[in-house]
């Protein structure tokens, strides 16, 4: 079995802790370096986002093989680009949350899935995440956009604080902006000075590379 | 556990019922019309009644007759190497209907055009790619073939265009006897065909009381070569059967019994249905009402006394009277097809049909096997267990420190995922934005896009050139034949008939 099928193979299954070890025997073994295995691995979640896509799998199977994969990243292949001193390639960073005074996930969890598929270092703050500790994640690791979810007509008016707290701070064109979740919309979007308004996981993908100036 | 069993009859309700129909049959006895039958039924301890083809079965012969009955049988595909297995206690779903005319998208103004072949064979191909209906029979009527060979046309494109098994009518000893040729071919010998059954015969006797002749000879072929027969009245409350539910359920289990039993008379350990297609009257209009509410107690009452006599049931669902695709299609067909699932009729027909099965819709068809799931999800209920009820993993996402935690990327999700929550293809459960992206089409373009995928992609199985050839023939010497042949053979004239095979003769009665 190639190294592509076995590691296809535990992130499926969601064998974290097997992924882990195997990794750590390519590496040890200089079978691959962690630059190599990011690549193979970005390839196989792609491979899974198509798959969701189109119906074949549904949003554990998605959700569940992307924490198994950002796991592995966090301990064992980002340790090992660093050691190496090398930069690890990306497509871009974004920082990604539930805003204030809502605690729905479902729906950032599987934007955050997709960027995660589609090559993107994804920071999944969580939920009811507050404007400052958005602002303070993504000057920390330098993101490129800073995504906001929420689900109720309720919560909307914390992603306006958002952009008005980055504003406040002299930050707002260090970022791009993008809302998202039920309530929502694209005029919504224009009326808070958000940069970017997504209906769905997917259309969110085309959104962040048109953003970032990535062709597709 | 799982869902209970709905019951509309007590114990003694059933035994007042059955008793009934046991005293119709000793007392008024049921109408063969086919005198040898009588002879037969005769030789066998029934009474014959002076000049009338009332033919009466005394309690004792009827309970040592009933006593043959098979419990369980196979049906197969035509090579064999799909089968399933019909019994008392397991729902299979199928086909079955009289539909003259199937739904076109492509017309401009009704949208139903006259069924010919090539709808026959779409809806076999279709039937063979589905998940839970597993028996085409031939109700797609195709119009542009003779209606004396469309059993041989039928039989033929069923061998070239599925896995699964067919179905036909009872439709006398000569048609029957060319289908049992002709499936003997096909599967490579008459020995085959018997060991292991690939036809269902709908032998159904005319309410009240009789047993019509084309019916019986039919019967009599299937019940010789062990095909199961599906012996199924349509008796009609108020019209063709009393009004009372309880009064047409006396008289439709004496048919259907008397059908039963004369299966076992022809051939012991004949595989037969405890059948019912009986429903309602329209009291507006006097047409029969298969999507009305009284139609599903009824079948419920048949799947509770086809139970007490330990015969696997067959009764319809997804049926309705309406004639387009609106709410009133949606409701009866769900409300018919789940309450017979749940009163536990083992083998529930006429997936694909509406118009009181007059018409055809492949549409319907991939939509009532995406609801066969859902009613088979519903059956199996509720599993109670410690990992089922999963106090640790309850624990375990409720107190996680990270805020948002849920139990979507869960093992245990997706351990149990397919088996609890039925995942259904054509039913639209997105946001409207998902939904308007993908066309705003409603459940019969999805359908639609299914059925043309599923055409599109069909590859037909393939006969040998030696059976091919053999069976063109016979189709073509089946074609030949007028019409006479067919009124000598079924006793309308007399005469002898002389088949591949088999010679008939027949004294005119």
């Amino acid at each position: 079995m190639s190294i592509k099928d076995k590691i296809k193979e535990l992130i499926v299954e969601w064998e974290t802790e097997r992924l882990k070890e195997y990794c750590r025997s390519i590496l040890k073994n200089n079978e691959a370096t962690a630059s190599n295995l990011l690549k193979i691995i970005g390839d196989i979640m792609k491979f899974v986002g198509n798959q969701f896509e189109e119906e074949e799998i549904f949003l554990p199977e998605l959700i569940g093989s992307a924490e198994t994969v950002k796991v592995v990243i966090d301990d064992v292949l980002d340790p090992a680009i660093r050691a190496a001193g090398e930069e690890k390639e990306t497509m871009g960073k974004v920082v990604l949350g539930t805003v204030e005074s809502d605690v729905h996930s479902i729906g950032k969890d599987l934007v955050g899935s997709f960027l995660f598929s589609n090559g993107f270092e994804v920071y999944n703050l969580g939920v009811e995440v507050t404007a400052n500790q958005f602002i303070s994640k993504a000057e920390e690791i330098g993101a490129d956009i800073i995504g906001l979810s929420s689900l109720l007509t309720m919560s909307m008016d914390f992603q306006k604080q958002v952009v008005d707290e980055l504003k406040k701070r002299g930050l707002r064109d260090k970022y791009k902006v993008i809302v998202g979740g039920s309530p929502t919309s694209e005029d919504w979007a224009a009326q808070i000075g958000a940069d970017g308004w997504a209906d769905d996981a997917i259309e969110t993908i085309t959104l962040v590379k048109k953003l970032l100036d990535i062709s597709e | 556990m799982k869902l209970k069993k709905l019951e509309v009859l007590s114990k003694e309700e059933i035994e007042s019922i059955t008793s009934s129909a046991l005293g119709i049959l000793e007392t008024i006895g049921i109408k063969i019309d086919d005198e040898k039958t009588r002879k037969i039924c005769e030789e066998k301890g029934a009474n014959l009644d002076g000049k009338s083809s009332f033919v009466k079965f005394p309690e004792n012969i009827i309970k040592d007759l009933l006593k043959l009955v098979p419990e369980s049988f196979k049906l197969h595909g035509p090579d064999g190497s799909f089968n399933f297995e019909v019994n008392t206690k397991t729902t299979q779903f199928a086909t079955i209907g009289t539909p003259v005319r199937i739904y076109d998208p492509k017309l401009e103004k009704n949208k139903l055009k006259k069924s010919v072949l090539a709808d026959t064979i779409q809806q076999i191909r279709v039937v063979d790619s589905l998940e839970n209906v597993n028996c085409s029979h031939i109700d797609v009527w195709p119009s542009d073939v003779k209606f004396t060979a469309v059993h041989a046309h039928c039989l033929y494109q069923w061998a070239k265009n599925t896995k699964k098994p067919y179905g036909l009518g009872c439709l006398g000893r000569l048609a029957s006897q060319d289908m049992m040729n002709i499936t003997s071919l096909i599967v490579g010998s008459e020995e085959d065909l018997i060991k292991r059954p690939r036809l269902v015969g709908f032998m159904n006797p005319t309410s009240p009381l009789q047993l019509p002749k084309l019916m019986t000879n039919g019967l009599e072929v299937f019940a010789k070569y062990k095909q199961p027969t599906i012996v199924a009245p349509e008796a009609l409350a108020g019209t063709t059967a009393p009004v009372t539910l309880a009064g047409l359920l006396a008289q439709t289990c004496a048919e259907i019994i008397g059908g039963i039993i004369l299966a076992q008379v022809y051939s012991p350990i004949s595989p037969v249905f405890f059948g019912t297609v009986s429903c309602a009257t329209d009291m507006r209009s006097g047409n029969s009402a298969l999507g009305a509410i009284e139609s599903s107690l009824i079948t419920i009452a048949i799947a509770q006394i086809a139970r007490y006599y330990n015969i696997p049931s067959r009764g319809p669902g997804g049926v309705t009277e309406s004639k387009i695709f609106d709410v009133q299609n949606g409701f009866e067909r769900f409300s018919t097809m789940s309450l017979a699932a749940q009163a536990g009729i083992n083998y529930i027909t006429c997936a694909g049909t509406y118009e009181s099965s007059l018409a055809e819709a492949l549409e319907l068809l991939v939509i009532d096997d995406e609801l066969a799931g859902l009613v088979k999800r519903a059956m199996e209920g509720i599993n109670v267990n410690e990992d089922t009820i999963a106090i640790e993993l309850i624990k375990k996402v409720a107190t996680s420190e990270q805020k948002g935690t849920n139990f979507l990327a869960e093992s245990h999700t997706r351990k149990y995922m397919h088996k609890e929550l039925y995942i259904p293809k054509l039913i639209d459960r997105g946001r409207r934005s998902t939904w308007k992206k993908k066309g705003s089409k409603d459940i019969i373009e999805r359908a639609r896009a299914k059925v043309d995928q599923v055409l599109a992609d069909y590859q037909p199985y393939e006969l040998t050139k030696d059976v091919d050839t053999q069976l063109l023939a016979l189709i073509k010497e089946i074609e030949a034949r007028p019409i006479e042949l067919y009124m000598n053979a079924e006793g309308i004239s007399g005469g002898s008939v002389n088949i591949t095979g088999t010679e008939i003769t027949i004294e005119k009665s």
